[in-house]
């Protein structure tokens, strides 16, 4: 699996949703709290000072939500994690200060860039990318927002992961992981195409 | 005469000084804790002037104001400012002050090691601070300091140098200060003040101190390893090297947060009981929380490294969910604490719910940012940002707020200017909201934490945030402007003028040197409120036994 984008969004609107709700609730018992139990000129405080009953009935609710949350995190999260298939094309991933090389193995074409000449690579609309990651200096991050994914790209280690790109266009990615001086100007550009002019462009920069 | 008046002034003169000697060597923990509150209100004066000067250069996109070297040490000064200098030490010194009192002790344990905490964290502060007026400036790799970018390579320079050995400083003497409050609490509490009849607050001072116990220890060593790796080399080398450093910074990242939060759910949870005419609910099931909260604050910080591949998220998104289960306790707590009230709505209180309303924000964001799939998106964004200002500045911030309006009358014996506290309440509210709520959607819609410039479309969130840092500007001012007021033209505070529950409210204000001259029986967590439910019970059999 590789929608990252689709993957976010499903478990986006669970947390938000169920945040917006607990904001409410919040508010509402904060809300009524403060107009039902003003100050006025006879009102006696309640001596209530412990209801353990209560206590657990609202933990015991909070942990069903949680073990909703952590479910469907771990399902999501079991899913991203999964390798690559076969049929994903391959991108190797470089992360120096401050730019990117992307390199395709075995079509012999490869793309740098920096902070001074951002850099763009492009990729098949709709087909599996498999990408690895790692970096000749610093801690970088490659993030493309529009895709809601990021991962680390740190020095000595690969990672490995998998993006599939929809929408055909320009996708803006950036280094998330500050880095040094020119942090802010360390980013890229994702072309995704069509299957055709994907193969043109392979061939325009080999 | 005309020949004794120089003689007169300049034996005012020594007087004074020897008075101001005697004060800075003074080792009552009261004037321990003012000097770390004076000393965290001058650094978050300082990262303050340093965060409008960033909000400055993003109002607008492009660079306008400073470099992009200058934007480095700004926000790096900033956050390390905030966190090692302001708000841990001031959490730490609302707890050197309060503790002793609250748990009718006369004096705290290790009196000489707390002042030396102080002056070990000052020194921290100003040789971290030092580094701006050095040729390679000050720190400028963010307040985690990430290897390999913080090695001699990445980060060279002796204001790197200054910045490390500046935080094992003021990390030394918080933690200094953390051990003289747990011994305080384990040794020195009244007869009859058992384990659970401590005030809230001290409390949550307890677990507090447990986990700078247990964290604060590994950033010391941590940074003594980082000043090695830059001037030796070979410590956090390979491909692990980098992994290794953060484990160790979060290990200590991550309960510092904390460490930053519960004081001020206690303080906030005083003043709302206080407020509410009403004990505080839930004790013994706030006491559970905090403990439970403090064991898992020690196992979530590999959050902090869901992007990195190199730990096992799973664990750490159920660890770090889980903190959902007491911290809605503590929520629930608070509001049952209201329900049921007769609440008046002095500045305290109005802090105290700033605190409860927009800390919320910032945890259930927290949650969001504990789900690997969605921290894969927002990582090293504005979310975060406005995340953890929600927490630190509109939670914590607030909820310190709150507790010096409320203990400054003890502290003092002056009462604070009411309405000016009131009118600096809304203008701080409008501002932190202004300032941290378009930061979610700027994250969300792509921007990155620590950039100097950005996409143009995302100028006009970016000049609401600026708009709203100079409001918060106005109401600190504001602030400042009270508590100088109402120390100059002081309106006698009394030993109790708010009707208050626990044992600090007993003695005279400001306390005695050794705190009380007398103490009353200890019943429960409010003994005070105790005396007074039993005067009017006694009232009431009076009244029923003679009839009108």
């Amino acid at each position: 699996m590789a929608d990252t984008r689709g993957d976010f969004s499903e478990v986006w609107a669970l947390y938000l949703w169920i945040g917006v709700g607990v904001a409410v609730v919040v508010f509402v018992a904060v809300g009524f709290a403060l107009v039902r139990y003003r100050a006025r000129p006879g009102r006696r405080p309640s001596r209530v000072a412990e209801r353990n009953a209560l206590e657990l009935g609202v933990a015991t609710l909070i942990l069903a939500i949680v073990a909703l949350l952590v479910f469907r995190t771990f399902h999501t999260e079991a899913e991203e994690d999964n390798s690559s298939r076969a049929d994903a094309v391959r991108i190797d991933v470089d992360a120096f200060q401050w730019g990117w090389k992307f390199t395709y193995p075995g079509q012999g074409v490869t793309v740098v860039g920096n902070s001074n000449r951002e850099p763009s690579f492009a990729v098949p609309a709709g087909r599996p990318i498999a990408f690895t990651l790692t970096s000749s200096d610093v801690i970088h991050a490659f993030w493309v927002p529009g895709q809601r994914f990021k991962r680390a790209a740190i020095p000595g280690r690969v990672n490995h992961f998998d993006m599939e790109f929809d929408d055909r266009g320009r996708e803006q990615g950036l280094c998330s992981e500050f880095c040094g001086l020119r942090h802010s100007a360390m980013r890229f550009g994702v072309w995704v195409l069509s299957d055709g002019s994907y193969e043109r462009w392979l061939a325009a920069h080999r | 005469m005309a020949g004794s008046a120089p003689v007169a002034v300049d034996a005012d003169r020594g007087a004074a000084l020897e008075r101001g000697f005697a004060w800075l060597a003074a080792t009552d923990h009261k004037k321990t804790a003012a000097k770390v509150g004076i000393a965290s209100l001058f650094f978050f004066g300082l990262s303050g002037l340093l965060a409008l000067t960033m909000r400055a250069e993003l109002a607008q996109p492009g660079l306008q104001f400073v470099s992009d070297h200058t934007y480095d040490e700004l926000f790096t000064m900033h956050g390390s400012g905030m966190i090692y200098l302001f708000l841990t030490p001031a959490a730490l010194g609302l707890g050197l002050y309060l503790v002793p009192l609250q748990i009718g002790a006369s004096e705290i344990a290790a009196p000489r090691l707390a002042l030396f905490g102080f002056w070990i964290y000052l020194a921290g502060g100003l040789t971290m601070y030092s580094g701006f007026f050095t040729n390679s400036g000050a720190g400028d790799d963010s307040w985690t300091a990430t290897i390999p970018l913080s090695n001699s390579t990445g980060s060279p320079g002796v204001g790197m140098d200054l910045w490390v050995i500046g935080v094992a400083l003021a990390v030394l003497g918080s933690l200094l200060i953390g051990i003289c409050i747990l011994l305080t609490i384990l040794r020195l509490r009244a007869p009859g003040m058992t384990m659970l009849r401590m005030p809230v607050f001290s409390w949550t001072m307890l677990a507090t101190v447990f986990m700078v116990v247990a964290s604060f220890p590994v950033l010391v060593v941590a940074m003594g390893l980082l000043l090695a790796e830059r001037h030796l080399g070979g410590v956090f080398t390979g491909s692990t090297g980098s992994i290794v450093y953060q484990h160790l910074f979060w290990f200590y990242g991550h309960p510092v947060v904390y460490v930053m939060f519960f004081p001020f759910v206690g303080a906030v949870g005083e003043a709302v009981a206080t407020f509410s005419r009403k004990r505080f609910f839930g004790y013994r099931a706030l006491v559970v929380s905090l403990l439970f909260f403090t064991a898992l604050s020690m196992a979530v910080w590999g959050h902090h490294m869901f992007i990195t591949g190199a730990v096992r998220n799973q664990y750490y998104s159920l660890t770090s969910q889980l903190l959902a289960v007491p911290a809605g306790i503590e929520y629930l707590d608070l509001i049952a604490t209201m329900i049921g009230g007769a609440i008046v709505f002095r500045a305290p209180m109005l802090f105290a719910l700033g605190f409860i309303l927009q800390f919320l924000l910032g945890g259930l964001t927290g949650i969001i940012l504990a789900s690997p799939p969605l921290d894969y998106h927002v990582n090293g964004s504005y979310f975060v940002v406005a995340h953890f200002h929600y927490t630190l500045f509109a939670g914590s911030l607030f909820g310190l707020l709150a507790g010096l309006h409320f203990w400054f009358p003890k502290a003092t014996g002056a009462m604070l200017r009411e309405r000016l506290a009131k009118v600096s309440f809304w203008v701080l509210m409008v501002g932190a909201n202004l300032t941290f709520f378009p930061m979610f959607f700027l994250g969300y819609d792509g921007m990155p934490r620590r950039v100097p410039d950005y996409e143009p479309r995302l100028g006009d969130l970016n000049l609401l945030a600026t708009i709203g840092a100079g409001v918060i500007a106005l109401g600190v001012l504001l602030v400042l402007i009270n508590l100088f007021v109402s120390l100059r033209r002081r309106e006698p505070a009394g030993n109790d003028p708010w009707g208050a529950q626990t044992l600090e409210w007993w003695t005279t204000s400001p306390p005695p040197r050794d705190n009380f001259t007398s103490l009353p029986e200890i019943t429960s967590y409010a003994p005070l409120l105790d005396r007074l439910e039993a005067a009017e019970e006694e009232r009431e059999r009076r009244g029923a036994e003679v009839p009108a």
